[in-house]
């Protein structure tokens, strides 16, 4: 096999059990759609078939395939949102009512909601400031977004975040000049690297949380 | 096989980086092809359906409003422009992801209509597209895994072992679910009873097109 020479050797031994191990989830997968005849569940163990996918490109164990793996679950997260979407609508139409299409807000009176997420949010920004770039804004926005649904969810008003939206435009010019310094004068490569790290932190997490205070909206709109 | 033999006279490459577009009479005349129906559609307006009312001389008009009419519009372009990508890439993982996302914008452009049974077969197809997406990258990583390559210009000068036959079995059988060709027709069928005519045609020719495209590239791999 000609991929012994790009990768290690063990990870070419462990090609061929990964590549079973991914057909049998796939045919196990198979076999649960095949029995299961609410709608829902099928879509749900559709996703197992997904990662059975995963696991198969995984196995290659190259950078061509470590590049291949996003795409794919990329579009494994477009197609379930797609016919979530379509069950949805389905259903809706179904009841001939134009309700709420998210979910309600709840109410639950525990200590662990009210400590918690303000915790857990201090994490996740915290370690996506350590991380910087592309992934530490995911994950610094993913607690900004956090922070905002919990908050959200027992019904308290949030303000802080309309803000600092205004900060997304700056974050956008510091990334752009950060690019252009690494063409135009590369000996400072790494200031502009620094540059563009911290603008697209700043870009994403800000990002992530936009899309909690527009998902906030939506549901007092209704 | 020889890319000449198979699909006439290479007459110049592309090269993007690692990923080397071929342009052959064939590529280019299903790409032109995909394009140029793309161009129509963006210019068409829907057609209204008409059906006769049973037991009077009514007729009932079924039209879609404008905020559909977007919708489907720009869902139809996008599927041709992934059409054409898909006739003139030169890599097989490109060509994969094309198709599955042509089979993604197949459900988006039917999701929009209010008929159950539409919604209730686009559901059907949806599972059955995503189901087979699984083989189709599957086939496209073990090709790789054998090889070493992805390139298809590559890929015809390697002599291809057996992982790379199943491989190909298996692209061929994500590529029949995911463009809904004869085992899993009865999923699409019902899909095109929706009313907007040459929107629901580019369902059609993306799947005859990939198809076509398809057996040209499993040619090229799999003789040497």
């Amino acid at each position: 096999m000609i991929a012994a020479t790009f990768v290690p050797e063990y990870t070419a031994s462990i090609f061929l059990p990964a590549l079973y191990v991914g057909l049998i989830t796939g045919f196990i997968a198979l076999f649960g759609i095949s029995i299961q005849k609410n709608d829902l569940d099928v879509l749900i163990l559709t996703d197992i078939i997904g990662l059975s996918m995963l696991v198969i490109v995984s196995a290659v164990g190259t950078d061509l395939a470590e590049a291949l793996i996003l795409p794919g679950l990329v579009v494994e997260l477009a197609e379930i949102m797609a016919i979530s979407e379509l069950l949805l609508t389905r259903e809706m139409r179904k009841l001939e009512k134009d309700g709420p299409l998210l979910p309600n807000t709840f109410k639950l009176d525990m200590e662990i909601l009210n400590t918690a997420p303000n915790f857990i949010a201090i994490i996740l920004v915290l370690y996506g400031v350590f991380l910087t770039g592309f992934t530490g804004g995911a994950i610094a926005g993913a607690g900004i977004l956090f922070y905002a649904i919990s908050k959200k969810s027992k019904g308290l008003n949030i303000n802080i975040f309309d803000g600092i939206a205004g900060i997304s435009g700056i974050a956008w010019t510091l990334w752009i000049i950060g690019f252009l310094t690494f063409f135009i004068v590369p000996q400072y490569w790494l200031l502009s690297l620094l540059l563009a790290a911290f603008g697209i932190l700043i870009k994403v997490a800000l990002k992530m949380g936009l899309i909690g205070i527009m998902n906030r909206e939506e549901i007092k709109k209704e | 096989m020889d890319i000449a033999a198979l699909s006439g006279e290479i007459f110049g490459f592309i090269p993007l980086g690692d990923i080397m577009l071929y342009i052959t009479p064939f590529s280019l005349f299903m790409f032109a092809g995909a394009l140029i129906f793309t161009f129509l559609i963006a210019i068409s307006k829907t057609e209204t359906q008409v059906e006769a009312e049973f037991g009077s001389l009514e007729d009932n008009r079924i039209s879609i409003d404008l905020k559909e009419f977007k919708i489907r519009r720009f869902l139809a372009i996008i599927c041709g422009l992934a059409t054409s990508g898909a006739m003139i890439t030169g890599d097989l993982f490109n060509f994969t992801l094309f198709v599955t996302l042509i089979g993604i914008l197949n459900i988006g452009i039917v999701s929009a209509v209010k008929i159950i049974d539409v919604l209730d077969s686009a559901f059907q197809y949806g599972l059955i597209a995503m189901i087979s997406s699984m083989p189709l990258f599957s086939g496209a990583a073990l090709i790789l895994g054998a090889t070493g390559t992805l390139s298809i210009l590559n890929l015809a000068q390697i002599q291809p072992n057996p992982m790379v036959y199943f491989g190909s079995a298996l692209i061929l059988i994500g590529l029949l679910g995911e463009s809904g060709v004869a085992p899993f027709y009865a999923t699409k069928a019902e899909m095109f009873r929706t009313p907007g005519s040459p929107f629901i045609l580019i369902i059609h020719l993306s799947s005859l097109l990939i198809i076509t495209r398809a057996i040209e590239i499993l040619l090229i791999i799999n003789t040497f």
